[in-house]
């Protein structure tokens, strides 16, 4: 029994479990930090699963959605078709009902609330169904948009209808529509058919010809990927505090341990006290975190509904991930304690015994392999994606790994620069220096958590902006069109009066959002092109050039609205707004644009004979990415070469925030009664950004400050014959407070710099190919955390300094 | 055969321009049931001469025997090993460890060497009971005087087969009353058999012991009896 055997291991975990029952007042804040980081990655997991749009939304219980577009009897001859090869199928019809002022229509269907697979798109909120003529159910937003309330007459076309429920697409609540019993509607947009199929039995039916098919599993991206980085980020967050926490416990606990061994035990003794207390304080912040996370799932889930825009069920949750991860954070735990546990298992009896603390390594011992996993971790998210969740996850776990081994290097370097500061200043960051196996443990974890803030803030706008289905315009600016059509179709020819009626209206829109002046935008027609009815209204234009992606099917050539991209004229204001030299475009040029590649687009709207023109193309940056935007600019060259002329279609405004409701209402109010049917284009409303970005600044910014509370007070206390050396030279409380606020002050400003930065580096490398998500910058909340978080740390260092806890700079000896 | 034997041990810390002799060829041999007082002004090298006899830290130079087993060449193992059987230390500031109570402290030793908990337990109950304590046996050490936590700390340094106890300024924290009782115990523990080194300032003390050791710079100065005095009374009484 040479080694003690199971009796003691028993005394050693003994020990530690009392040691933690006595001194558990002094790991509460390990112990709090934990158990957030536990229920922040719970709830996290629960948001995730939850936050993207579910495939029922637009499938209901369907594996796949044919829609079928046309009209008369072309369009009957492919529904009867589609119920010929899918029996089972559900059939849906739908018609645009255009919304006065704004470029959006809603959209009216005739859907059975009993369908057999579209019964998950429907709920009653109010009222009833409809079941006959004249009658019609709608959703919240289309009863807004045209004042509606159950019991109202809906007069529409010609026809009324009586309102006689509220409902909803519970599986996505910006689902604007109205509907009608089966059957009801007249002269149909669209059809679409659902179908429950395996992929055989899809694939082996003679299914209409020029039907649009859409498969469940391609319609949103997995929410695994976000569960399993989530959860990584989570775990290696609980990691890197872990370690900062028992860091600074394995420290206070030096004599105790040098006196464990002075009577015999081994290191391996040693470490088992470390690592049981890790298991203690991992269990219970695990058990707790996770129980806290889950209550405010359980609370919160309901007010998520408004950002995610579907209805959530609280208890559909991925129950393993969320087990795993419960369990995970507490071997996470022991794992972190493990290395504290060999560098104080390490320390010569005699030093450990005096309290002494371990001479630091070489700062560069491990700034190689950090830099080599930073590198790697980049490169991992460079060829992630969300098909490759397991990469994804490495990459992070890689480049935080790497964060935390370059911490200590840049921990020294805060010493180098100490020389030309004040006395305080410079003693606070040497011992930054000396004290680096705790404050590079606490650097890396205040980097983590101004990181995770960081990209959450940065990424929050860049997924927006990336979105391909979401991403028409930025969330603070909106399009005033000419037409609801936008720059599809024919666009009214206005005379002078008319087109001062339609300035003064925007320049109205832009004062009420105080933004900038509006900038026109100018579209070009076919000078020989007929003019064509709007809507079928008496109001007529010609039709407008755009590019578009042609897809053949048995109707001919078609084009599809979401691919559509507005060709605009390289005028001097537009040029001048996007900071575009006239001299640096090329006289050859014939269309200035950000897209990479444009060889698979054709002219639509000017004329057959221009269909198969194939321009010199000039890539510039500066142009924008959001598909609304004036991202595709056609030069007086590209003009001239095809016989073009301009012809306004609207203007651009940008306001001075991201655009609220309220002011989306307004602007919408403000062209319908301009009575030149003026068409508002907005981003679709989604998660208030601003508020997930300061909610995510404040969370991240709380929790390096307990960090910094957490190595501050121990690297002071452990510097405290150092305080009554200067004391004793006349130092008064003044450079106590100093160099408290100059530790607090350096450990904050390095993290968030380092967070913030490494937050960048990793969404580039994610955003690599479309590196325009990023050029959004949220400057006010990234300088909030930035320079707030350094203000914040030193203010309080400031304010508690003179009061140090006595427990800190107690022995923990009897 | 003497339990203790230390022949021409060196100790150097640091190098080049740094470097501090705190040992230099020390020769010292104590026997079963003999007690070394070892005095010298501060930095003279006690402490280093203790923390080495008792295998905390390696000698530059020379060499150390602990019951006739030479440390040099030990691995760390059977270091740890040697001080949980053979070697007791008593420090200046007791170092007992507080989430344990005092007959927990004292069992400690005979755990980590692998012995059952209620035998381990059995074994320093008795040890306290020797030393007067067996009524605070349950106590914390926060819950114990001074002297009671120094008593502790001998029973933790006797409790066993151990051979050679080291002591540390043993009484340095407390007032003479009490410290004069934790000699006779050292005594005690020698009369039984024990080997004792004991480091201390105080002349007084070091006249219980049967040989005292005089340092300077590192270095042996001088071997006396322990000079005549009040304390020969005492030790009249042994």
């Amino acid at each position: 029994m040479s080694g003690g055997g199971l009796p003691a291991r028993i005394a050693v975990s003994r020990w530690a479990w009392r040691l933690f029952r006595r001194e558990w007042r002094r790991q509460v804040l390990v112990l709090a930090l934990l158990a957030v980081a536990v229920a922040v990655t719970v709830f996290g997991l629960g948001a995730a699963g939850s936050a993207l749009p579910p495939g029922a939304a637009q499938f209901g219980d369907a594996d796949y959605l044919l829609v079928l577009r046309g009209a008369g009897p072309a369009l009957q001859d492919e529904i009867t078709a589609a119920r010929q090869a899918y029996p089972a199928a559900e059939v849906i019809d739908h018609q645009n009902i255009a919304v006065p002022g704004s470029a959006t229509p809603i959209d009216l269907r005739d859907q059975s609330p009993d369908g057999p697979l579209g019964r998950p798109m429907l709920r009653l909120d109010a009222g009833r169904y409809p079941d006959g003529p004249g009658e019609v159910a709608v959703t919240a937003r289309t009863a807004g948009l045209f004042h509606l309330a159950v019991g109202a007459v809906w007069r529409q076309n010609g026809g009324s209808r009586t309102v006689v429920g509220l409902v909803e697409n519970p599986n996505n609540l910006l689902d604007a529509f109205a509907l009608v019993a089966p059957g009801q509607i007249g002269s149909l947009d669209h059809v679409s058919v659902l179908v429950r199929a395996t992929a055989a039995q899809f694939q082996s039916a003679q299914r209409p010809a020029g039907a649009e098919v859409q498969f469940r599993g391609n319609a949103g991206a997995d929410p695994t990927f976000i569960v399993l980085v989530l959860a990584t980020v989570g775990l290696l967050f609980v990691g890197l505090l872990a370690a900062a926490g028992f860091a600074v416990l394995a420290q206070r606990r030096l004599r105790a341990l040098g006196m464990l061994t002075a009577i015999g035990a081994r290191h391996r003794h040693l470490r088992l006290v470390m690592l049981a207390n890790g298991a203690v304080v991992g269990g219970i912040a695990a058990l707790a975190g996770g129980a806290a996370g889950l209550a405010a799932w359980l609370l919160l889930a309901p007010r998520l509904e408004t950002v995610v825009q579907h209805r959530i069920d609280r208890f559909d949750l991925p129950w393993p991930q969320l087990t795993a991860t419960v369990g995970l954070a507490t071997v996470t735990a022991v794992a972190a304690a493990w290395w504290p546990a060999r560098a104080v298992a390490r320390v010569p009896v005699v030093a450990a015994l005096s309290a002494r603390p371990p001479r630091p390594r070489p700062a560069h011992r491990f700034a190689v392999l950090g830099a080599v996993l930073l590198a790697a971790g980049l490169t991992l998210l460079v060829f992630s994606g969300p098909d490759r969740a397991a990469i994804g996850a490495g990459g992070i776990a890689a480049t935080a790994a790497g964060v935390l081994l370059l911490a200590p290097l840049l921990v020294a370097a805060l010493a180098a620069v100490a020389r030309a500061c004040p006395v305080a200043v410079r003693i606070a960051l040497r011992d930054l220096a000396r004290y680096r196996a705790r404050s590079g443990a606490a650097l890396a974890a205040i980097t983590m958590a101004t990181g995770i803030a960081a990209a959450i803030i940065v990424g929050a706008g860049a997924a927006q902006a990336a979105a391909p289905g979401g991403g028409n315009l930025p969330d603070d600016e909106l399009i005033v069109w000419l037409t609801p059509g936008r720059f599809e179709g024919p666009v009214p020819q206005f005379d002078t009066a008319q087109l001062a009626r339609a300035r003064s209206t925007v320049a109205s829109i832009a004062t009420a959002v105080h933004g900038g002046a509006p900038l026109p935008l100018i579209g070009v027609v076919s000078p020989d092109a007929r003019i064509e009815s709007i809507d079928g209204g008496a109001t007529g234009g010609k039709p407008v050039a755009a590019l578009g992606i042609p897809h053949r099917s048995g109707r001919g050539v078609e084009y599809h609205g979401n691919e559509m991209i507005p060709l605009l004229v390289a005028g001097p204001e537009i040029l001048q707004r996007y900071g575009i030299p006239a001299a640096s475009i090329d006289a050859t040029t014939d269309v200035l644009t950000s897209h990479t590649d444009l060889s698979a687009y054709q002219l639509v709207g000017a004329g057959r004979q221009r269909e198969s023109w194939r321009p010199t193309v000039q890539h510039i940056d500066r142009l924008p990415a959001h598909t609304s935007d004036p991202t595709a600019l056609i030069t007086e060259h590209g003009m001239r070469a095809l016989g073009l002329t301009p012809a306004p279609v609207g203007w651009l405004v940008t306001a001075a925030r991201p655009l609220t409701p309220a002011q989306v209402g307004k602007a919408e109010e403000a062209a319908r009664v301009s009575g030149l049917d003026l068409a508002v284009e907005t981003r679709p409303p989604a998660a208030d950004l601003a508020r997930l970005r300061t909610g995510a600044a404040a969370i991240g910014a709380a929790v390096a400050l307990g960090v910094i509370a957490m190595s501050v007070g121990l690297i002071r206390s452990e510097a405290g014959r150092d305080l009554h050396t200067l004391a004793a030279n006349g130092a008064g409380r003044g450079t106590r407070r100093r160099l408290t606020t100059a530790t607090a002050g350096a450990l904050a400003l390095l993290g968030a710099i380092l967070g913030t930065a490494g937050a960048y580096a990793a969404l580039i490398a994610w955003y690599h190919r479309d590196l325009h998500a990023l050029t959004g910058v949220p400057v006010g909340h990234l300088t909030g955390l930035v320079a707030g978080l350094p203000l914040l740390a030193a203010a309080a260092a400031w304010l508690l300094a003179g009061r140090e806890p006595p427990g800190l700079a107690r022995s923990p000896l009897e | 055969m003497s339990v203790l034997e230390m022949r021409a041990v060196g100790k150097v810390y640091g190098q080049g321009p740094s470097e501090v002799v705190a040992l230099a060829d020390v020769d010292l041999s104590v026997g079963p049931g003999t007690m070394v007082a070892v005095m010298g002004p501060s930095g003279s090298g006690k402490s280093t001469l203790l923390t080495i006899a008792g295998s905390l830290e390696a000698p530059s130079s020379g060499e150390v025997l602990v019951g006739g087993t030479g440390l040099t060449g030990m691995t760390r193992d059977e270091l740890a090993r040697l001080r949980r059987r053979s070697i007791g230390y008593v420090f200046q500031d007791f170092n007992l460890l507080p989430g344990l109570t005092a007959v927990e402290n004292v069992a400690l030793p005979l755990e980590l060497d692998g012995v059952r908990a209620r035998r381990a337990r059995q074994s320093a109950l008795e040890a306290l009971d020797r030393l007067g304590l067996a009524e605070r046996a349950g106590h914390f050490p926060d819950q114990l005087s001074g002297g009671e936590r120094q008593r502790v700390a001998i029973a933790r340094a006797v409790v066993g087969d151990r051979r050679l106890l080291l002591a540390d300024e043993p009484t340095g924290a407390l007032d003479s009353v009490t410290g004069e009782t934790v000699m006779r115990l050292v005594l005690a523990a020698c009369k039984q058999g024990l080997a004792a080194v004991v480091v201390t300032h105080d002349a007084q003390l070091a006249s219980w012991a049967d040989r005292v050791v005089f340092l300077r710079d590192g270095r042996v100065i001088d071997r006396t009896m322990p000079p005549p005095g009040p304390e020969s009374l005492l030790g009249a009484d042994r």
